[in-house]
């Protein structure tokens, strides 16, 4: 079953007499529960498929669906909310508030999610039980990626929403919190969807959607991608 | 290139360059408008005081000075010159107006100043010198005729000048008015060949001299000049140096007291201004770090980025300055309004404004220091490599607090721990907050606190002390049966007035037979108590100054005599007149002889009698004091107003700058899902903790304020600090509601953070 749906979605931004087509008529569906990576060169158009996706920004042009709901016409108030309940976002640059611990960054979520997991459930998941009264600021960049993944997952979103994770870390930590996300898809049957330039991760990819001059260029379905450990890093 | 540069950085910084160049402008302002005040009227004052020959000491005597008892005065080294002065309370023919009719023999001592008209000349026998501020309020023009009468004499003559004499620089008829009221009271110079040829022989010969003053103009010390003067006059004498008068004593008050207000409030003002700085110049230059740093790589010598950066500081300070040099004009023009309350106050002929030359070189410092704290903020960023200064500038690591340990803190909302831990890392920022809003409040308690205290005073001692509707004044000659005759007559209370001494200091002793409750006086805690014949009560002035208390023992002795009284006080008082008061039945059991000078009452009608030297109503005192209160509630408004200024320009500007510092927390929490009215809601709310605090702060540092104000101004006024309910309300919900005011103009901007470009850059 489709749980996103993109129809002849644009986006365009406009700067005076100067318009910039960031998207461009796009059609796409994604199915549940998969691990999709979303590539292209800078300024391919990903990174707005995803805040369009994620209820960052909305479109000029066509109707976003997910689970069945269109979200192109949402007010911000209703988008926010779409937000914590919906999708959870992992950015390349963690974006934890730095004046509150660990366990209080993922507990951060119950206050506006409706369906919201146990923090430490999901600090345990991520490995980060033993660090749960650290601020952000007393972990590596890796730790940190943890907190924000665990963060992501504390709303028990349907989707989560990766841009460049691994962005910002070493290839060890960044093979770490792919496995991990990848976790996410297998077991807990969430939709992950990452936005890279990073060729390598696309091998393990259920989905691998590319992306050039605002247009979807292919989108391939993977029948055996790759475990993290047969990637060569 | 550079200086394009800085146009483009002031502008992205707009809302931090304004508030700060208002911080400066009301810090400069308030600072040069409160020393414009009390130095231009010292400069002012001094003029007059030069122009007039105001004297430095008055010998005074029941008999009067013969002219060699002057010629006596004259030649006491020291002494500069000297003149035999009369100034008698006469009143205008067919008119209740009062005007203290002037002799000056020697106009070089206690003269005038000629506003319009003739000059003043000594052989003139029937010209009038007439007080310019009374012919106005009478409309009264040169030459036009004049008749005074006193008793059964009378004066007449033709308006010869309009003058201003610094003897009457405040024309007060008696210590119960606060304000001149030039409709009713004034005075006149008349040579003395006019007064020669107006005052019979008979009467002369009867009276014997009439000066009853010799004005003196001297450099001596009061005890040098006292021990010279009474050798030379042969006996002890009551003389008082020019502090003790009126004039002298109640615009040096004025002085004193704006150099009071000059003490506080600006340094409040300029605290702020400073404070502010130091947190805005930071925050810029870290926001600025990594242009700082791109400079520096491209081969930019350090002391050219320090000048570009510091010159970003200096501009704002150059500019305050400018603006605030005008508001400190502004405020000074406003409080020496030529037309206005303090000119009905003082009555000088000259009320330029001018600044002392100290506050130009505070000014100019504070520029200077200003743009120090903008070179130290750029010096700090650009430490180490290039590459080092090329980094963003990180905040400071968390740290867990001590009070996180405890469970009440485990138990709070994250909202609640953001914003606590927000407070405690951006701790500069936090107390800016703070002490913009003890600021703000510290103003408004000040200033509403001011008007409670005056209005409770003017309620005790005009309202509830005054209990009469007309206040008889009686001449010297009446006898003390004519006086009680005419009280009994008019159903009133009396009063007797003496000069005494206490030490070397000269007091009124007051003395009251009320039977009629027409006086009231209160005690020290405002409440209205009566005179008992046990003793003497002192004012609370001299309780202060002579450490005395109910119990003690007071000693005194009046002028001209040889008498010398040691009594029991039995209470102190808050007064308008700083003296001692009993009842006459303690007085004659004391063996203090007087006779009555004042009859209280409500008598409609007040019959002919030649003892009667003028009426004072009670409506007149009270409209004197209308005045009076006009201009302290101009002042007062103005406290407010610069207040709420205050409590907006320093709360938005920290407000703008928390919110630039949390605008990523804030993007996190709008991508995480929160709305819009959550995330306003938690800004908000710190903004209302701050304030809290600084409400609880602001209220025992405003009441501290205004009692040093109280304490500056206890020379001249016993005032018992007073706070309304009114006040606290309209203090706390003020300061409220303009920290609401600011937190909800601040908040609303979250609607439009960027949530994809504010989490794409890197932390």
């Amino acid at each position: 079953m489709a749980i996103v749906e993109f129809r002849d979605v644009s986006r365009v931004y406009r700067n005076g007499d100067h318009e910039q087509r960031a998207l461009d008529h796009v059609n796409l569906s994604l199915e549940e529960g998969k691990f999709i990576v979303v590539l292209g060169p800078s300024g391919a158009g990903k990174s707005t498929l995803l805040n369009l996706l994620g209820g960052l920004d909305s479109p000029t042009e066509g109707t976003i669906c997910v689970n069945g709901r269109d979200i192109s016409t949402l007010t911000p108030n209703e988008l926010a909310e779409y937000r914590a309940a919906s999708v959870g976002f992992v950015f390349q640059s963690y974006n934890l508030i730095p004046t509150l611990t660990v366990i209080e960054n993922v507990a951060l979520v119950k206050e506006i999610a409706p369906n919201p997991l146990s923090s430490h459930d999901m600090l345990e998941a991520v490995g980060l039980s033993d660090h749960i009264h650290q601020f952000p600021s007393e972990l590596s960049g890796g730790e940190q990626q943890r907190v924000s993944i665990a963060r992501a997952l504390a709303k028990n979103p349907h989707i989560l929403l990766c841009d460049e994770p691994t962005g910002a870390l070493d290839s060890e930590t960044g093979v770490m919190v792919l496995k991990l996300l990848l976790s996410m898809a297998r077991d807990m049957g969430k939709t992950i969807i990452i936005v890279t330039h990073n060729q390598n991760i696309a091998k393990m990819a259920d989905v691998v959607i590319r992306v050039k001059n605002g247009k979807i260029k292919a989108c391939e379905e993977q029948e055996n991608p790759l475990s993290v450990e047969e990637v060569d890093w | 290139m550079l200086i394009r540069k800085l146009f483009r950085t002031l502008w992205q910084y707009k809302a931090q360059f304004i508030s700060m160049v208002i911080m400066v402008a009301l810090g400069v302002g308030v600072f040069l408008g409160f020393n414009v005040e009390w130095y231009s009227l010292e400069v002012n004052t001094r003029k007059i005081y030069e122009a007039t020959g105001f004297a430095d000491y008055r010998i005074y005597s029941d008999k009067g000075f013969s002219p060699e008892d002057l010629e006596a005065v004259k030649v006491i080294p020291g002494v500069d010159d000297a003149t035999r002065f009369l100034s008698l309370n006469v009143s205008v023919k067919d008119d209740t107006d009062t005007l203290a009719l002037t002799v000056s023999e020697n106009m070089e001592v206690s003269g005038i100043l000629l506003m319009k008209g003739e000059p003043y000349s000594a052989e003139d026998e029937d010209g009038f010198w007439l007080s310019d501020s009374y012919a106005a309020a009478n409309h009264i023009s040169v030459g036009d005729p004049l008749t005074l009468a006193y008793q059964t004499v009378t004066i007449k003559g033709t308006v010869r000048g309009l003058v201003k004499s610094s003897e009457y620089l405040i024309c007060l008829p008696d210590s119960t008015q606060m304000m001149p009221d030039y409709s009713s009271y004034g005075y006149v110079y008349i040579s003395p060949a006019m007064l020669d040829r107006s005052i019979p022989k008979m009467y002369k010969a009867l009276i014997g001299s009439l000066y009853h003053q010799i004005n003196v103009k001297s450099s001596l010390d009061k005890q040098a000049f006292v021990d010279a003067a009474d050798k030379a006059l042969g006996s002890t004498r009551l003389i008082l140096s020019k502090d003790e008068t009126v004039s002298w004593a109640e615009t040096q008050g004025e002085v004193n007291e704006g150099k009071t207000m000059a003490s506080i409030l600006p340094v409040l003002f300029l605290a702020i201004a400073i404070l502010t700085m130091v947190t805005t110049m930071h925050r810029i230059c870290a926001s600025e770090k990594t242009q700082i740093g791109t400079l520096k790589a491209l081969g930019f010598k350090d002391r050219r980025i320090l000048v570009h950066y510091s010159a970003y500081a200096l501009s704002i300070g150059v500019l305050g300055t400018l603006l605030g040099v005008a508001i400190g004009y502004g405020l000074g023009w406003f409080i020496m309004d030529p037309d206005g309350a303090m000119a009905t106050y003082i009555d000088m002929p000259d009320w330029t404004l001018h600044a002392p030359a100290f506050s130009w070189y505070v000014i100019i410092g504070i520029n200077a220091f200003l743009a120090f704290l903008g070179f130290l903020s750029v010096r700090k960023m650009l430490q180490g490599t290039a590459a080092d200064a090329l980094r963003p500038y990180s905040p400071k690591r968390m740290k867990h607090l001590k009070f996180e340990e405890t469970k009440r803190f485990k138990r709070l909302g994250f909202g609640t721990k953001w914003n606590l831990r927000d407070c405690v890392r951006h701790k500069a920022r936090s107390l800016m907050t703070l002490f913009g809003v003890v600021g703000c409040m510290v103003l408004l308690v000040g200033g509403l606190g001011m008007k409670d205290t005056l209005d409770a005073f003017v309620d005790i001692f005009y309202e509830k002390a005054i209990n009469y509707t007309t206040r008889v004044n009686l001449d010297e000659k009446t006898t003390l049966e004519e006086g009680k005759a005419l009280a009994e007559e008019l159903n009133g209370d009396w009063s007797a007035s003496r000069a005494i001494q206490i030490g070397d200091k000269g007091y009124s002793l007051e003395i009251y037979h009320i039977t009629r409750d027409k006086v009231r006086f209160a005690d020290t805690d405002m409440k209205i108590v009566s005179l008992t014949d046990d003793g003497a009560y002192i004012c609370s002035r001299i309780a202060r100054d002579y450490r005395l208390k109910a119990g003690d023992t007071l000693s005194f002795s009046p002028y001209d005599s040889n008498e010398h009284y040691t009594v029991p006080v039995a209470g102190v008082l808050d007064s308008m007149t700083e003296g001692v008061f009993m009842t006459a039945d303690f007085a004659d059991r004391t063996g203090i002889s007087y006779t009555i000078s004042s009859v209280m009452t409500d008598a409609a009608e007040i019959p002919e009698n030649k003892h009667i030297l003028n009426r004072q109503s009670k409506q007149s005192i009270m409209d004197s004091f209308d005045t009076f209160m006009d201009l302290m509630n101009k002042m007062i408004w103005l406290l407010v107003f610069a207040a709420v200024i205050l409590g907006i320009v320093v709360l938005y500007n920290l407000g703008v700058m928390s919110y630039t510092e949390r605008y990523r927390e804030m993007a996190t929490l709008k991508v995480v899902g929160f709305k819009d009215s959550k995330i306003g809601r938690l800004l908000i709310s710190q903004n209302l903790w701050l304030t809290v605090a600084g409400i609880l702060i602001g209220i025992p540092a405003g009441v501290g304020v205004l009692q040093y104000l109280l304490t500056a101004l206890a020379s001249e006024y016993e005032l018992k600090l007073t706070l309304g309910p009114a006040t606290w309300l309209v203090s706390i919900l003020l300061t409220f509601g303009v920290s609401l005011f600011v937190g909800l103009m601040v908040a609303r901007k979250n609607r439009h953070i960027d949530m994809v470009a504010a989490l794409k850059t890197a932390e």
